[in-house]
């Protein structure tokens, strides 16, 4: 294998050969061995590279290429027989003109210089002694300043400096207990490769059903490319310091309710796992997809909701909100639980083309839960809350006459689901037009149907402090 | 161990160079060298199928998230929308690797979804890794180039192998047979040649798909996706009849794009609505760029830094000449300042009414009727909607409670009621208004308003102006603990009666019974005399 990979090398680039020994590999094939990445949802992965080394007795130091350009150094682990560690080194000195001259000080080079008028070249050595905003040079026993003349000067170096590198480079020295080539595995930590899932759910509102692919959406951003790589994708936040995250930071308002089924993917304690199916090419600057859901059929209806707070009004009806209700149960459902992500919902027009109609995203949703997707505002269907009174009862306590004027210029019938919050606690409801229902101490909710192209009035009365 | 990708005869099967993108001399051999040179990034097994560009489009353009009235961002448009390409491939037996291109600029990759595969895709790709000055350093790392140097004075030429040994962040340095030079910092006329692009780095990020097929097969392909980079806005003109109680109402549907890839014959249709968006979540960044060399310091005795290094020449964005349209499609450069849309007189021949919308979930599609193209940065101009003979209300509002004791002009409102006994009775889109009176054969512009989306049987207010003539004060009378006494007077310099609504925010005692309750307001109509005034007292109940 490497005679096969050193051959067209040495076809095409024979003269090179032996100035380009110092190179990775020149043929740019990768040197990352066997590769497992697990990727998990926020944005960081653990990678897992098994390498054949190369190694003699006693001390190496031993190069690792074609590591994440944002690997964790804290996190590295290499582990092999007979291998033990002695120190790890991450450098990210990058090689560059600026530094390359840096380095030089007290060091030789050689001068090029070509005749402006006759373009024949004369070469001499010097000696840099400074390169403060400025190149000071030895040459012989005269001091100059390189190019103080404005004239073409080539300066070629003999060396680069060992330190300088033209990629950050993981090295590690190891006490290698024999000689001979040795299987180790190197594993770390890296951010910038996360996942995400997106969903393609396409609604038919006559039959009552929706057919939802999944798709994970993989994203590179480290710097490198892992080939070939067998790839887990791990469903779930792990906590990275800090302990538990809190509840506000990521709730999305989607799940009515949890659900308690199990299925049957692969876990990792709480965590789902998703492997992909077939080793894969995850490319640097690259976005990945590959499918893991795919249902037909799937009940889901929609509804309309609209929540008033506490004394609001309108003098304009104002849109009530499109809501997508669907089960993630193996009964009637989806029949699989969710990982985190956005939600797309499509419908068909008249002709039959799918049309964009909304998106948004959900939390981790176990299986059985009950969702409410809330896909955009109603164009037809919307709501006017009117403050018709308010009057003093005694001290401390009022009467408020709430009017919600309820209107739809669809030519069918709709159920509108209509929440007043901000109740606090004492909040008694003292006269309705329709029954509603008490939900908690702070938010009390009413069904209301419109019949089509129709208005209807909700009056409610309440009683509060203040 | 992966197979060895050399042996020239398994090359030679799994390249097709009917398929090589970049091939610009398709010798065998070079073909096979790049191969085992490692320049090809996609999976080895795989071949590439190029699908350049689509048969057939349809574009559904949705209005930026939040953006109810206002004008379209010239610069990049805001919204988005849905593009449905169909595209015609030749599908190779096994696992091959199809790429998109022309697709949209803005093309989100997560959106994607592709149909009409015979067994499906494995996996969908959206590549950043561009073709650029960087792009071909980076690429080109510890492998060789030619480095290629011009004698100023004799124009000889001086070409030699080196190593790219550093680069591209900060400069590139250069291995060659004398030893390591960086490039660009000699003052010679130097430059790098490469033998070839790399196949992995793309003109602009690239959509493409792994997908397997049985045998050969041509296959036809629905490509779904969103993009960014479009928008759209609704612009109405209404013209007030000379009886002032009707007027011509039509709206011009205006529709941007942004990006760089032009639909030809596209079929175009629009929602409205607020369909709900989110933000993206940060896709890779493309790699590559300008390429900046950097080189040590070099400031000289007579110092200034003057010395700079030759400029990296951007390139410069070239656009196209527009293409004349249908007669009641106007084109529109964006470069061009843009002349409000209403400005345009409607074309000689009235178009017949477009068709109305159809419901889409709960969001109204509004088809263009034919076929149009959709240019590249270009806007145009549909016509949407015309009603004629819509009836309209003329009045005055104003809003009291402010306390202001001192004569204000009160807002001229036009009030269409949106039903079919008032001559509308149709969805009518956010956007803006001009409103336009002809005075003695002159049409003059009345005014403009901004209006949300108005379904059917809703009121829409034009509040298009200030009026000098008919004004409002409201005096504070009196106060005590639990009540504050108000009087509001209302004056009309105009020759004819005029009907006034003011909005009163406060609690009045008695309550009122022939007023309307809107939002947590009374609304007070009241016709005011030509050439006269009306007074209204009240008591404010104070919450105490």
């Amino acid at each position: 294998m490497i005679a096969a990979r050193l051959l067209p090398f040495l076809l095409t680039a024979l003269p090179l050969a032996a100035m380009a020994q110092d190179a990775a590999d020149p043929t740019g094939a990768t040197a990352q061995g066997d590769v497992a990445v697990t990727i998990y949802n926020d944005g960081q992965s653990l990678v897992q590279d098994d390498r054949q080394l190369p190694v003699n007795a006693g001390r190496n130091r031993i190069e690792f290429p074609d590591v994440s350009a944002r690997i964790r150094p804290e996190t590295v682990n290499l582990s092999g027989p007979g291998l033990a560690i002695v120190e790890q080194n991450f450098d990210f000195d990058l090689l560059s003109p600026d530094k390359l001259m840096d380095k030089a000080v007290g060091q030789e080079v050689t001068l090029v210089r070509t005749n402006p008028a006759t373009g024949t070249e004369t070469r001499e050595r010097a000696k840099v002694l400074a390169a403060n905003g400025g190149i000071v040079l030895q040459i012989g026993s005269r001091i100059e300043v390189l190019r103080d003349d404005g004239l073409p000067v080539r300066v070629v170096f003999d060396r680069v400096p060992p330190n300088l590198r033209a990629r950050p480079t993981l090295s590690v020295t190891v006490d290698a207990a024999r000689g001979g080539t040795v299987p180790a595995r190197l594993s770390y930590l890296t951010p910038n490769l996360g996942w995400t899932a997106d969903y393609v759910a396409l609604f038919d509102a006559a039959k009552g059903a929706m057919d939802m692919q999944g798709w994970v959406t993989l994203t590179n951003n480290t710097g490198t490319t892992f080939t070939n790589a067998k790839t887990i994708l791990v469903a779930g936040n792990p906590a990275s310091g800090g302990g538990r995250r809190n509840w506000w930071q990521s709730l999305s308002g989607a799940i009515d309710q949890a659900g308690t089924e199990s299925g049957p993917r692969e876990r990792l304690g709480d965590f789902y796992l998703y492997p992909l199916a077939q080793r894969t090419t995850i490319a640097n600057a690259q976005q990945k997809q590959v499918s893991f859901l795919d249902v037909k059929g799937a009940p889901a209806r929609s509804t309309y909701e609209y929540v008033n707070g506490w004394l609001a009004s309108s003098t304009e009806p104002m849109s009530a909100s499109s809501v997508l209700k669907f089960s993630t149960s193996k009964q009637g459902g989806l029949g699989d639980q969710l990982p985190a992500g956005t939600i797309r919902v499509y419908m068909r027009d008249a002709r039959g083309d799918p049309q964009f109609i909304g998106e948004n995203g959900i939390d981790h949703t176990p299986m059985g839960s009950s969702m409410a997707l809330r896909t955009g505002q109603a164009f037809d269907v919307k709501v006017r809350p009117t403050v018709e009174q308010r009057t003093r009862k005694s001290g401390s306590r009022w009467e408020t006459k709430m009017r919600y004027t309820l209107s739809n210029a669809r030519p069918e019938p709709v159920t509108i689901d209509l929440a007043q919050q901000g109740l606090w606690g004492d909040t008694r409801v003292t006269a309705q037009s329709l029954e509603g229902r008490r939900t908690s101490a702070d938010r009390m909710e009413w069904s209301v149907p419109v019949p089509a192209n129709g208005t209807v009035d909700l009056t409610v009365t309440f009683d509060t402090r203040y | 161990m992966r197979p060895s990708p050399c042996s020239p005869a398994k090359a030679g099967v799994q390249f097709r160079p009917i398929d090589w993108a970049l091939t610009l001399a398709g010798a065998w051999r070079s073909l096979l060298l790049l191969f085992c040179l490692g320049l090809v990034s996609a999976p080895v097994h795989a071949d590439t199928v190029i699908s350049p560009k689509a048969d057939s489009v349809s574009l559904t353009i949705y209005r930026q998230p939040g953006r109810a009235q206002g004008a379209i961002d010239p610069n990049w448009p805001r919204g988005y929308a849905l593009v449905t390409e169909t595209r015609t491939v030749n599908l190779p037996k096994g696992e091959s690797t199809i790429r998109f291109e022309g697709v949209a600029e803005g093309l989100m990759p997560e959106t994607a979804v592709l149909s009409g595969m015979p067994r499906g895709v494995r996996e969908k790709n959206r590549d950043a890794r561009l073709l650029s000055p960087a792009g071909l350093v980076d690429a080109y790392l510890k492998r060789s180039v030619t480095l290629q140097r011009t004698n100023r004075k004799t124009g000889k030429v001086v070409r030699q192998d080196a190593v790219i040994s550093a680069g591209p962040m900060g400069g590139v340095i250069l291995r060659t047979g004398e030893g390591y030079e960086a490039l660009g910092c000699s003052g010679l006329p130097e430059r790098m040649l490469y033998p070839r692009a790399p196949a992995d780095l793309s003109a602009r990020p690239t959509l493409s798909v792994i997908a397997s097929a049985d045998r050969p097969a041509r296959a036809t392909l629905q490509l779904t996706y969103l993009a960014e980079g479009f928008d759209w806005a609704a612009n109405y003109v209404a013209d007030m009849k000379p009886d002032g109680r009707t007027l011509d109402l039509m709206a011009w549907l205006t529709v941007a794009n942004g990006g760089v890839t032009g639909f030809p014959d596209a079929r175009l249709s629009v929602i409205a609505g607020q369909p709900n968006k989110r933000g993206r979540a940060p896709q890779p960044r493309p790699t590559g760029g300008p390429l900046h060399l950097q080189c040590w310091p070099m400031d000289i005795t007579s110092t200034h830094p003057v010395w700079a290094l030759f400029p990296v020449q951007m390139p410069e964005r070239v656009e196209e000449m527009s293409g004349l349209e249908d007669v009641i499609v106007t084109a529109q450069r964006r470069n061009v300042v843009p002349a409000p849309a209403m400005m345009a007189p409607p074309p000689p021949p009235p178009p017949p009414p477009p068709p109305p919308p159809e419901d889409v979930g709960d969001l109204k599609l509004y088809r263009v009727p034919m076929a149009v193209n959709v240019s590249a940065s270009g806007q145009k101009q549909v016509a949407l909607l015309r009603q004629g003979g819509v009836k309209v209300e003329r009045l005055y509002a104003a809003t009291a409670g402010y306390g202001i004791e001192e004569p204000r002009p009160m807002t001229l409102r036009l009030r269409l009621q949106n039903r079919k006994s008032d001559g509308l009775g149709l969805p009518m889109p956010s956007g803006r208004v001009a409103v336009f009176e002809d005075v003695d054969g002159l049409r003059l512009l009345a005014g403009e308003a901004d209006i949300g989306d108005k379904a059917e049987g809703e009121r829409v207010d034009y509040d298009i102006a200030q009026s000098p003539d008919v004004r409002i004060v409201e005096t504070r009378l009196s106060q005590t603990r639990t009540v504050r006494n108000w009087a509001i007077r209302l004056t009309n310099a105009r020759p004819f009666d005029v009907t006034a609504e003011v909005t009163i925010p406060h609690a009045i005692d008695p309550r009122p019974t022939d007023m309307e309750r809107r939002g947590d307001a009374w609304i007070w109509r009241v016709t005011i005399p030509a050439n006269g005034a009306v007074d209204y007292g009240y008591a404010e109940r104070l919450a105490r």
